[in-house]
């Protein structure tokens, strides 16, 4: 998903920072234009001199008694000034800087079918919000929201009134660069890219709270870091992302952007991650994706999708993808302003001859308005 | 001022006219009249005969809007207004069907008070108006508010400050027109007796036939004009 | 339904018809009571207007915030907003800093310019711009562009600024280029000030102003909960010197000041109304009496009492509705004036309130009407139950006037002294801070009593004079002794109008002149001082900010010309609820040149105490607000520390904003160590030879220009030119009462002559000339003034007691020195009978309204 991810942040980019300078090209900013040779630790950290960065982290896990969540924590970091643009005075407040971060966090109580969600804004300065890269060790902060990555282990944290997550996660393969060695084209034209990495499948445990009290749990997470300068290609109007962790040991990305009339666009992609953690692209053409169900929003009125066939025949296989619960809308009215759906979701099919299952996380944005829509 | 030879009173031509609103409306119409000294004269009539704004004019409250009107001498039509009060305190006296006596004055300040206005001082004119009261029989009310007398005793004490400056004519608005038929014969008795006794020329208005048998002459007025 | 049809048309026969017969005398009456009715309303509306602009401001500035932390005296460290993010008590923290700033090289008004992260403050301010089409890229450019501000919609207005112009700013003198990324429409934050306000990011507000690391404030949203235990697990997690309070503190506080100064205005803008009210009661007394005959005829017709009562009722609320009516254009002509006159008074005495205009507010307007309408209809009430009682019999019988009983009299008398009697003790009930209820209610209660006992002070009077009148004066004046002696209740009614605007004057006259004189003192005394030196727009920042060590060390250099006395300012709330001005000053220079103004405590045993730093002074007012009293101990924590000190004299101040506490300045010195300046006095030497204005020329000639500086003389006039502008509302709204009184006498007195028509002329008919007449009527008119006068002015010194040393006290904590100007009242005295002599013009005029001779032809 990173890809989603990217374009995410791109459009949350768009509807926060519309401003921000000509509609297309990078002033300035580091651009994305050829492989991205990541080096870790380092490249889990901040990438200060790109427009827009997000570590992105989903999940599902369950209690010992069998009760199933579902959780997102998503960090944006988005610059809004170019390196260079900047012109501060002799001697800058504390609270003068270019970097603001803006973080979504959810979680989906399956058996109760309640949809948690929280989300907070600050600018990178007087200990609001940052990114430290210390001694190997990586930490993504807003308030008190963090990631915290060392080796294999990411740690999140993130509470709100309503909910509290607190996860140890640990690498079960390794990091996987999408694209040409991260780099991920997002369209025609120069620069049109991101650098995109994920790790797959990432083992769970620890706590979650959804009504007070914090309930051990234990299952699989994913994560996305991804970070880019140039804004989404002109005519799109939004994507369908899917993260997919299956019975026999391979994970699946794949996203769709759309355009004004529901049509594909060819940049859309995916990538096929086998139990060993090889990597295999999938292009546009490799696979289909058909929506089977919809579903309305009361609260927004927007119309998703809400059930999936994907047809990937290179690799035999045929999945059936379904909402784990309805209603897993965001709505971030503090930050971005902007209503997508995110979501928790099962999966049944057949590689082969073989019938397998799996759990994953979906994404649709550009349902409730265009995405370019101002907040 | 008066000559045995001349009548008190001469009207000649006499009018007034009121306008009310946008009529006129005739009070007395050319009355050529004359009264003697020492009569005493009953003017009857109905309602709207002209019999009170006759009085008024007789009295110096009004003045004429035509002909002449002299009276003791005085021509009231053409007198300033400085010297139509000193013809109401010299030559006329009045007494009034409601006998509009000072609410807050007692009976013998009542009395008095024609006087004072006068310019007389007060213990002087008292031992007058002491005189006056007693020969009307009101000797034990001297210190009596009005409302504490009876409709008889307040046109006696009306009576009495009529007398108070010696006028030359007494004036009397239906005196018994709010008395009983007892005290009306009284009242009617004391202004007759000063007719008689005094030989002041006494002048009533009234539709009552009590005065006729005093009267030394009558008038009758219709439409503003003598009969 | 016919039965209220047919009293309606029986209204209309029975009172219209004889109401537009006598034109002059209801449009009389109608002028008074709607001057009377647009007084009270205006006053109201005005006050309406400021609590209107100082809410919005308020709800505009306060926003949804729950709880503010601040550091008494100081500022909030700016590391203490992560933390309350991150605390899971709190929902949302905003940091805001606040500052007066000016326009370099403008004489327009200082202006709120309000540092803030836009970020942060989304949750708990709204706001937009007018740029409807980027709406996003205006708060962004304020986080993105140092030195960019967004202008509230007057503000742009008055400089004629446009999005994208530059500026330059002043803030304590130091200048700073701004550009304006946008305008804020209307809603939200751009109600702030008015409109006279800027925001801009907390970054670039510390860049301007230099207070780098710390903010003026935090606002915070609680998570859900229990706000008690969240504010209480909150103080436990922050520093000791920081404190949290409910963010609505500040606007309760304001709220209540201008409430209380709107009840004050309102009780004095009634007691126009209530004057006016006794021409209703004139009016409708005459008319009862005047009709008897009709009332009489009514009744033996079968018209119950009751609807002879309902009758002349409706005929006194009648009038209040017409000149409620007549009240709207009055109104018009005297809202703008009193808009102003309020609209500062209330920035002078309690909050900075910009008035853009007023709205009308239904309430005040149903509250206007309502009250006009009843009280015009109580007034009636007392005449409409006369005529209830007239006899059907009566229409066969001869009119006669009765006189009051004595009886009756004595009741009233007995009642009226019963009143006055319990004027004090029920003044010196406790009430609401800041409401003078009591002391409102004691002035009604001696209002009504003095009237109540007027019959008997001029039966008295009449009994008394009338006899050596008749020999001063001759029978005229005799007849008016007579006839005001038994007038009774009719006459006391328009005597009690005078007393009533008497007193008012009288005792505002020596209540204002106390309270100038006390000022006068206090301004010599405790403002003196030949210059005064403070960092810039010190005033109206609340003497935040410090001045510079090169400031300090300009005025050391020139301490051979004069003696310095340094001092240092704190606005604070004592106990957290009580606002005041903490002011260390070095004692021991202020105390040879100048003094306090003592109250309680000795001045002469105290002086060392207090100029070592071991003991306060508090004024009047903070003693009254707080409770503490000489010898009790004043706390007070500050910056981290505390300052505990014992009180050693209560001392008369006047400023404005709440109480103020001195103490030495080498206390605080020895409290917090190295201690800045807010601002000194400096007092010339006698060896210097300079003038004031020289002494400040060589300042400025020396770089001084960063500070505000204003000669002692100045500043001592500008404090008394205020207090003479705070009175201007006060002075106007005495002169309306006086008018609505002449208006009162003169209609009394021409009722008193057409209701004695009968009378009148009798007098005539019994040889009175006319001149003795009038004459007559002006003793009678020469009498009641006098009676009304000379009861108004005890009235007024009781009254004026109450004023000073309840009302005052009451309602703002303070008193004054009692100071009568006796010249000013004896001026007064033969202004006042002028003024009601004159009112008897209209009287004379209708004595032979009536030809004596109608006498005559009324059966």
């Amino acid at each position: 998903m990173s890809l989603c991810r990217a374009l995410g942040i791109a459009w949350m980019g768009a509807a926060l920072f519309a401003f921000i300078s000509p509609a297309f090209g990078s002033g300035g900013y580091a651009t994305v234009d050829g492989p991205c040779h990541f080096s870790f630790p380092r490249d889990h950290g901040a990438h200060f001199g790109h427009r827009t960065e997000w570590w992105y982290y989903t999940g599902n896990v369950r209690t010992e008694q069998g009760r199933r969540y579902g959780f997102q924590l998503t960090f944006f970091r988005t610059r809004i000034l170019a390196p260079g643009a900047e012109d501060p005075p002799p001697e800058p407040s504390a609270w003068r800087t270019s970097q603001i971060y803006l973080a979504h966090a959810a979680v989906s109580d399956l058996e109760e079918e309640r949809h948690l969600q929280a989300e907070r804004i600050a600018r990178g300065a007087v200990g609001l919000a940052g990114v430290q890269t210390d001694d190997g060790r990586v930490r993504v902060m807003l308030n008190d929201w963090s990631a915290r990555i060392e080796g294999d282990t990411h740690r999140l944290k993130a509470s709100d009134a309503a909910f509290s997550l607190d996860l140890v996660l640990t690498a079960q393969k390794p990091v996987v660069a999408h694209g040409d060695q991260g780099y991920s084209v997002k369209g025609a034209g120069p620069g049109r890219a991101s650098c995109y990495y994920s790790v797959t499948r990432l083992a769970a445990a620890g706590r979650i709270g959804t009504s007070g009290a914090l309930v051990p749990v234990n299952g699989t997470a994913w994560m996305d870091h991804e970070y880019s300068t140039s804004p989404l290609e002109p005519g799109l109007t939004g994507w369908d992302w899917f993260s997919i962790q299956l019975s026999d040991g391979s994970d699946l990305m794949l996203y769709r952007l759309r355009d004004a009339q529901n049509g594909t666009h060819s940049a859309s992609s995916g990538t096929w991650v086998g139990p060993q953690g090889t990597a295999r692209h999938l292009g546009s053409e490799d696979f289909r994706i058909t929506e089977t169900d919809s579903w309305t929003s009361p609260a927004s009125g927007a119309a998703y999708p809400a059930g999936w066939n994907i047809q990937i025949p290179s690799l035999e296989m045929s999945l059936t993808v379904s909402p784990a619960m309805a209603d897993q809308e965001m709505k971030t009215p503090e930050t971005t302003n902007v209503v997508y759906w995110e979501g928790s979701v099962v999966v049944e099919g057949s590689r082969g001859d073989v019938r397998i299952r799996g759990v994953g996380y979906t994404e649709l944005t550009g349902y409730a308005a265009p995405f370019d829509a101002p907040m | 001022m008066s000559g045995e030879s001349k009548p008190l009173i001469i009207a000649e031509s006499l009018s007034r006219e009121y306008t009310l609103g946008e009529t006129r409306v005739v009070g007395v119409n050319r009355i050529d009249w004359s009264v003697a000294a020492g009569e005493l004269v009953v003017v009857k009539g109905n309602s709207g005969s002209g019999k009170s704004t006759l009085l008024s004019l007789l009295a110096g409250l009004d003045r004429p809007t035509g002909g002449r009107l002299i009276v003791s001498g005085w021509d009231v039509s053409r007198l300033s207004d400085k010297h139509l009060t000193q013809y109401r305190r010299k030559t006329v006296g009045m007494v009034f069907q409601s006998f509009n006596l000072m609410p807050t004055l007692n009976v013998m300040e009542n009395v008095c008070l024609p006087a004072l206005l006068a310019g007389e001082p007060y213990d002087a004119v008292r031992e007058r108006a002491d005189g006056h009261l007693r020969r009307l029989g009101m000797e034990r009310r001297f210190d009596h508010l009005p409302s504490q007398l009876s409709g008889g005793e307040m046109q006696r004490t009306a009576i009495a400050r009529a007398l108070i400056n010696d006028p030359a004519i007494v004036l009397a608005d239906e005196p018994t027109g709010n008395l009983d038929s007892r005290n009306g014969t009284v009242v009617m008795d004391l202004l007759a007796d000063l007719h008689r006794t005094d030989g002041r020329t006494v002048i009533i208005a009234t539709h009552s036939d009590m005065a006729d048998a005093h009267a030394t002459v009558e008038v009758e007025l219709k439409d503003g004009g003598i009969v | 339904m016919t039965h209220i049809g047919f009293f309606f048309r029986l209204f209309g026969w029975f009172i219209l018809r004889p109401m537009g017969s006598a034109k002059g005398r209801t449009l009389t009456v109608l002028l008074g009571v709607a001057l009377g009715a647009a007084v009270f309303t205006s006053v109201r509306l005005a006050v309406h207007a400021s609590l209107e602009a100082f809410h919005r401001n308020m709800d505009a500035v306060v926003g949804r915030a729950e709880q503010t932390v601040l550091v008494p005296g100081g500022r909030v460290p700016e590391s203490l907003v992560a933390r309350l993010l991150s605390h899971r008590q709190v929902k949302a923290a905003s940091p805001i800093s606040t500052t007066y700033v000016r326009v370099a090289g403008s004489d327009t008004e200082p202006f709120l310019l309000l540092g803030f992260d836009p970020l942060l403050d989304r949750p708990l301010r709204h706001w937009r711009t007018t740029d409807a089409e980027t709406p996003v890229s205006a708060w962004l450019d304020l986080i993105r562009h140092p030195g960019t501000f967004i202008a509230g919609s007057l503000l742009a207005e008055r400089n004629g600024w446009k999005t994208g112009e530059t500026t330059t700013l002043l803030h304590a003198g130091e200048p700073m280029t701004f550009r304006m990324v946008g305008v804020m429409a209307g809603g939200g934050l751009s109600a702030a000030e008015g409109g006279m306000v800027a925001l801009c990011d907390i970054a670039t507000f510390q860049e301007f102003t230099g207070w780098r690391g710390a903010v003026d404030r935090i606002d915070l949203i609680l998570a859900p909960g229990e706000t008690a235990a969240a504010v209480q697990a909150l103080k436990k997690d922050l520093p000791k010197e920081v404190q949290i309070r409910p963010a609505s503190r500040t606007r309760e506080s304001g709220r209540m000041m201008i409430r209380a100064y709107q009840l004050n205005l309102s009780i004095l803008s009634f007691a126009s109304l209530f004057v006016g009210t006794f021409l209703v009661y004139s009016l409708v007394a005459l008319n009862a009496a005047s009709r008897r005959k009709e009332t009489a005829i009514l009744r033996s017709l079968g018209a119950s009492p009751r609807m002879v009562f309902a009758l002349f009722l409706v005929e006194g609320t009648a009038l209040g509705l017409m000149g409620w009516l007549l009240a709207i254009p009055v109104s018009g002509l005297l809202l703008p004036f009193l808009l102003e006159g309020v609209s500062e008074t209330v920035s002078t005495l309690f909050v900075r309130v910009s008035v853009p205009g007023f709205s009308l507010s239904a309430w005040e307007v149903l509250l206007s009407f309502t009250v006009t309408v009843a009280v015009a209809g109580a007034a009636a009430v007392q005449p409409s139950a006369e005529a209830m009682k007239v006899p059907p019999r009566e229409v066969l019988a001869v009119i006669g006037r009765r006189g009051v009983p004595d009886r009756q009299t004595k009741r009233l008398t007995l009642a009226g002294l019963l009143m006055i009697a319990g004027v004090w003790p029920l003044a010196r009930l406790p009430g609401p801070t800041g409401l003078a209820l009591p002391g409102y209610a004691a002035t009604m209660l001696l209002f009504i009593g003095f009237a109540m006992i007027s019959p008997a002070v001029l039966r008295r009077l009449g009994r008394s004079v009338s006899i050596p009148l008749r020999r001063l004066a001759g029978t005229p004046a005799y007849l008016a002794g007579r006839y005001v002696k038994d007038s009774g209740t009719r006459t006391a009614v328009s005597v009690g109008a005078l007393i009533t605007a008497v007193a008012l004057f009288v005792s505002l006259v020596i209540m204002i002149h106390s309270f100038r004189e006390t000022v006068k003192l206090w301004v010599e005394q405790t403002v003196s001082g030949d210059l005064f030196v403070a960092s810039r727009l010190a005033e109206v920042n609340d003497f935040r900010d410090p001045m510079t060590r090169d400031q300090i060390a300009l005025l050391h250099s020139l301490s051979d010309e004069a003696e310095i006395v340094a001092s240092r300012r704190f606005s604070l709330l004592y106990d957290g609820r009580v606002p005041y001005t903490l002011q260390a000053m070095a004692m021991d220079p202020f105390l040879r040149h100048g003094d306090f103004v003592w109250m309680r405590g000795d001045a002469r045993a105290s002086r060392p105490a207090l100029v070592q730093g071991r003991g306060v002074v508090i004024s009047e007012v903070f003693a009254n607000r707080t409770g503490l009293s000489v010898g009790d101990r004043f706390r007070q924590p500050l910056q981290g520390t505390a300052v505990k000190l014992p009180v050693l004299g209560i001392i008369r101040d006047y400023r404005t904003q709440g109480g103020v506490v001195f103490f030495a300045f080498s206390a605080l010195q020895a409290q917090l160590g190295d201690v800045r300046w807010t601002g000194a006095r400096l007092y010339l030497r006698d060896s210097s030879g300079w003038t004031a204005a020289e002494l400040r020329n060589a300042l400025l000639e020396r770089g001084g220009g960063s500070m505000d500086m204003v000669l002692g003389k100045d500043l001592r006039g500008e404090i008394l030119r205020i207090f003479d502008e705070t009175f201007a509302v006060t002075t106007v709204l005495l002169f309306i009462a006086l008018a609505v009184a002449a208006l009162g006498i003169a209609t009394t007195l021409t009722i008193l002559v057409l209701e004695r028509y009968r009378e009148l002329n009798t007098l005539y008919a019994v040889g009175g000339s006319s001149l003795q007449l009038r004459t007559m009527i002006l003793w009678e008119a020469l009498l009641i003034v006098s009676v009304g006068e000379a009861a108004g002015l005890v009235c007024g010194f009781l009254l004026s007691h109450i004023l000073i040393f309840v009302i005052n006290r009451q309602s703002f904590g303070w008193t004054f020195l009692y100071r009568v100007d006796w010249s000013a009242l004896a001026l007064s005295v033969p202004l006042v009978i002028a003024v009601a002599l004159a009112a008897a013009l209209p009287a004379f005029r209708a004595v032979f309204r009536q030809p004596p001779a109608a006498m005559l032809r009324e059966r």
